[in-house]
């Protein structure tokens, strides 16, 4: 009953057939409480809301319960899916014990909410809303829409930083275990060991660091992107904060950027880079991208103040703490 | 030879249409070889002496040998090629270009070698055991294998296997081709392929991201924090955690104090990893402290009382069973049972799991069933998702994923085929999911927050696609490869310590194995 009543393109946000407006509060006979004039609002009454809270406790709690099977529980005429989505949410936002991650859990609501009763949740939302709702069920709607794409956004900053923690922390574990090795065996064995260390550096696919290099002459600078993937997919991870948000697609670049001047193994020569990928829609202001197109000839790098490099060479992970705060410095302030 | 037939129409179920990545074609055997194999009686049940004799002389003889799982006998092909149009392998490579042909080669090759590792694994610890005989097979797998760490990617999975096998016959220690012991020349090695698997996967990262944030959830307006972690290997985990409680807003950051639980011979190593922590806990300014407790000498069990708990503490305890860098031996049961079990001992805020996951639904059932074998199986399916997880993410770099393949997760390998084969032996079972056990225990469930869920899927989504994450309970993320899932991180809360009695009996009577 109630399903077809809600697919009915409504004239009005009520799909009862038995609402009348009028200017007061009216009982329909469904029970129902409606007010009215000039935006129909459904009334939660204690009786109904005691039938709201009968019905989701009948489907496992709050979190258990969606809207559409409280509403087949409820068996209650007049009401919409939309009617029980708002008030599920409330309910299960007043049911928080730990007030102190209301910001999380706030979020967790709405997002659940969503998700559980979209499955594209925004580009539905955008053509629809409008249509199917009242204004403020609307606002209300897009408000929370644009809280998940800002939530997202949150996590992801997040999850860069802990990805860099990481990556620093693997590099002095590293670090220090070549000191120990060199300490330890004499400069021989821990030349054999660099040796080794610095063929896996050719290989380093990224670290905290890994996108810093060193050529021959020991300039600092930040190395340019030489993916490795098939053209039609070109993520790309490094630790400057200048490539997040931007999906970079490296089209039509064939050939392998070989580092080595005598590279026994092509394949392994290259070094790849990883970039964090953004759902399409996410608002992507505040980052800077700046896209670099990997070249054989002229290696455009990603921040300013550093220098070509004309001649491949081989490739070496950074490991001088030092210069990874100045780099690092210099990548914040280039984010501004 | 129905068998074979059917492998042939698996096959055309393939699609080999699109030009199919090398992971995909994989994958798709594999499941097509896991189906037919699940119809497949017992290796053994037909067999008696003479079967015996003749396959040993087949195998031995032969150029080129077949295995069929349905009669359990080896047999000469007919066809030696298997890029020929006649193969009953591949009745659909003759509808192929010719790199599909190959592809197909290389696929009933693989097939093989899956075959033959299976009949071995039966003869080791299959319903009629024969060392002997799976001696043989060994030696043949060998032969067609070739030198460790060369060949193709199902090769160097196949050729792992056959060492953790070979580890089983030669009995006590395990020694690989590779002779990786975990010694201090060899360190640099596993540290730097350590990396390279942090790199090249969300494996390590997905279970520490997970366990931290919970625990930044369950301690948000602490001002100190105690974790307990049950294997602190490098200490890796705790540096994200660390700058996350760096760079919370608001006031000072909270104290964080580690106390590592190590196993006898472990206190140098936690040493240095509670230095390497306590430098980078000074680098972010993250006011930081760090002790050891030991576990107990022989049974490793775990004692609340040994650590030292300050009052006002949020005490959580994290434990991490998915085996990190070193091929250590593994947990036993009654060990990590003693460690959750004291949290309730501890009054802990929360629990953080992290395990692999096992398999679901009948297929997983049916290997559960056929005890050694079956898990033989589970795990060469579940490694060679890993396999194929490197592979496809990484097509181009070989070289770094053999490494990574050879130095970390081959001596997992043998581990894992050795616990396998230890538990099939030994009475009382062991414990697949820790989870279901803490569900039995009386442990909440701490919800998973759609902050964490949302993290886990931006993790994957530096990847290029195959990983999954799915909620499985409301507590449970689980990170899969394609249709495999692969390991778990969950969040628990300890029951009150009125059930206390209760988690005891468990402890000593059922999980008891020194």
């Amino acid at each position: 009953m109630f399903p077809a009543a809600s697919r009915k393109p409504p004239s009005t946000p009520m799909n009862s057939s038995s609402h009348e407006r009028a200017p007061m509060c009216v009982q329909g006979d469904s029970g129902l409480v409606l007010t009215t004039d000039p935006k129909p609002r459904l009334r939660w009454t204690a009786e109904l809301h005691d039938r709201f809270v009968d019905a989701v406790n009948q489907l496992g709690g709050p979190d258990k319960a969606t809207p559409k099977t409280i509403m087949r529980v409820m068996g209650v005429k007049g009401l919409t899916l939309y009617h029980l989505k708002s008030h599920l949410q409330k309910f299960r936002l007043g049911k928080q014990p730990h007030r102190e991650f209301n910001d999380h859990y706030s979020f967790k609501e709405a997002a659940m909410d969503l998700q559980r009763n979209t499955a594209s949740s925004s580009r539905i939302m955008g053509r629809s809303m409008n249509e199917v709702l009242h204004g403020t069920e609307a606002h209300r709607m897009q408000l929370e829409v644009h809280r998940r794409f800002h939530e997202q956004l949150e996590v992801q900053k997040h999850l860069q930083i802990r990805i860099e923690a990481q990556g620093k922390y693997m590099q002095s574990i590293l670090e220090k275990a070549y000191q120990t090795l060199a300490a330890g065996q004499g400069t021989e064995a821990a030349g054999e060991q660099l040796g080794f260390v610095h063929d896996m550096a050719d290989l380093q696919l990224f670290g905290g660091t890994g996108d810093l290099q060193l050529d021959n002459s020991h300039q600092l600078h930040l190395g340019s992107i030489h993916h490795l993937q098939p053209p039609d997919h070109g993520l790309y991870l490094t630790a400057s904060p200048a490539l997040i948000g931007k999906k970079m697609i490296m089209a039509g670049e064939k050939s392998p950027f070989i580092w080595d001047d005598e590279a026994e193994d092509d394949d392994d020569s290259q070094l790849h880079n990883i970039g964090i990928d953004v759902a399409p829609g996410v608002i992507d202001g505040g980052y800077e991208a700046k896209p670099t197109i990997p070249n054989a000839d002229d290696d455009k790098l990603v921040l300013e103040g550093t220098a070509k490099m004309d001649r491949p060479s081989p490739l070496r992970v950074l490991n001088h703490p030092l210069s990874v705060e100045a780099i690092n410095g210099m990548l914040i302030n280039n984010r501004r | 030879m129905e068998v074979a037939m059917d492998e042939g129409n698996d096959f055309s179920r393939c699609n080999f249409s699109t030009a199919a990545a090398m992971d995909d074609y994989f994958a798709c055997a594999w499941n097509n070889w896991e189906q037919s194999v699940a119809d497949v009686g017992p290796f053994s049940a037909s067999a008696d002496a003479d079967d015996f004799h003749d396959l040993v002389e087949s195998i031995v003889f032969a150029d080129d040998v077949d295995y069929d799982p349905s009669t359990g006998h080896f047999s000469l092909p007919q066809s030696p090629s298997y890029n020929s149009n006649t193969s009953t392998c591949t009745p659909v490579a003759e509808e192929e270009e010719h790199n599909a042909t190959a592809t197909a080669g290389n696929d009933a090759k693989g097939l093989r070698l899956v075959h033959l590792l299976e009949a071995a694994a039966e003869a080791l610890g299959g319903v009629h055991k024969c060392p002997d005989l799976a001696r043989v097979i060994l030696v043949r797998l060998r032969e067609l294998l070739g030198r460790g760490g060369e060949g193709t990617s199902i090769e160097r999975l196949a050729g792992h296997f056959t060492d953790a096998l070979q580890g089983l016959l030669d009995g006590g220690r395990t020694s690989l081709r590779d002779g990786g012991q975990h010694n201090h020349n060899n360190k640099m090695e596993v540290l730097t392929a350590f990396q390279l698997l942090q790199d090249m996967s969300p494996y390590t990262k997905f279970g520490h991201f997970t366990a931290n944030q919970a625990i930044l959830e369950a301690t948000a307006v602490d001002r100190r924090i105690h974790v307990v972690d049950f294997e602190i290997a490098e200490g890796v985990q705790w540096a994200s955690l660390m700058q996350a409680l760096a760079s919370r807003p608001g006031t000072s950051s909270p104290h964080l104090r580690i106390t590592a639980m190590i196993r006898s011979g472990g206190s140098r190593s936690a040493q240095e990893t509670g230095r390497l922590l306590a430098a980078y806990a000074a680098s972010l300014g993250q006011p930081f402290s760090f002790s050891q407790c030991r576990l107990e000498a022989n049974s490793e069990r775990f004692r609340a009382a040994g650590v030292k708990v300050v009052k006002g503490e949020a005490l959580v305890m994290n434990c991490v069973l998915h085996p990190t860098t070193t091929a250590a031996r593994r947990r036993t049961t009654g060990s990590v049972a003693s460690f959750l079990s004291g949290s309730v001992d501890l009054g802990a805020r929360v629990v953080t799991l992290v395990e692999e996951e096992v398999g679901e639904g009948e297929e997983a059932e049916e290997e559960q069933g056929r005890g050694f074998v079956g898990r033989f199986m589970a795990e060469l399916g579940r490694y060679s998702a890993v396999w194929d997880s490197l592979e496809a993410e990484f097509p181009m770099q070989g070289q770094a994923r053999a490494v990574v393949e050879r130095v970390i997760l081959g001596p997992r390998i043998a581990g894992a085929i050795g616990h396998a084969f230890r538990a099939e032996e030994e009475e009382g079972g062991q414990v697949e999911s820790w989870g279901e056990w803490m569900t039995a225990m009386g442990f909440g469930k701490v919800s998973i927050s759609c902050f964490n869920h949302c993290q886990a899927k931006l993790l994957l989504g530096l990847f290029k696609g195959g990983y999954k994450v799915e909620e499985t309970a409301t507590n449970k993320l689980v990170l899969g490869w394609k249709t495999r899932r692969l390991l778990s991180a969950s969040v628990w809360k300890p029951p009150s310590p009125v059930l206390l009695p209760v988690i005891d009996s468990f402890e000593d009577s059922d999980f008891l194995f020194d």
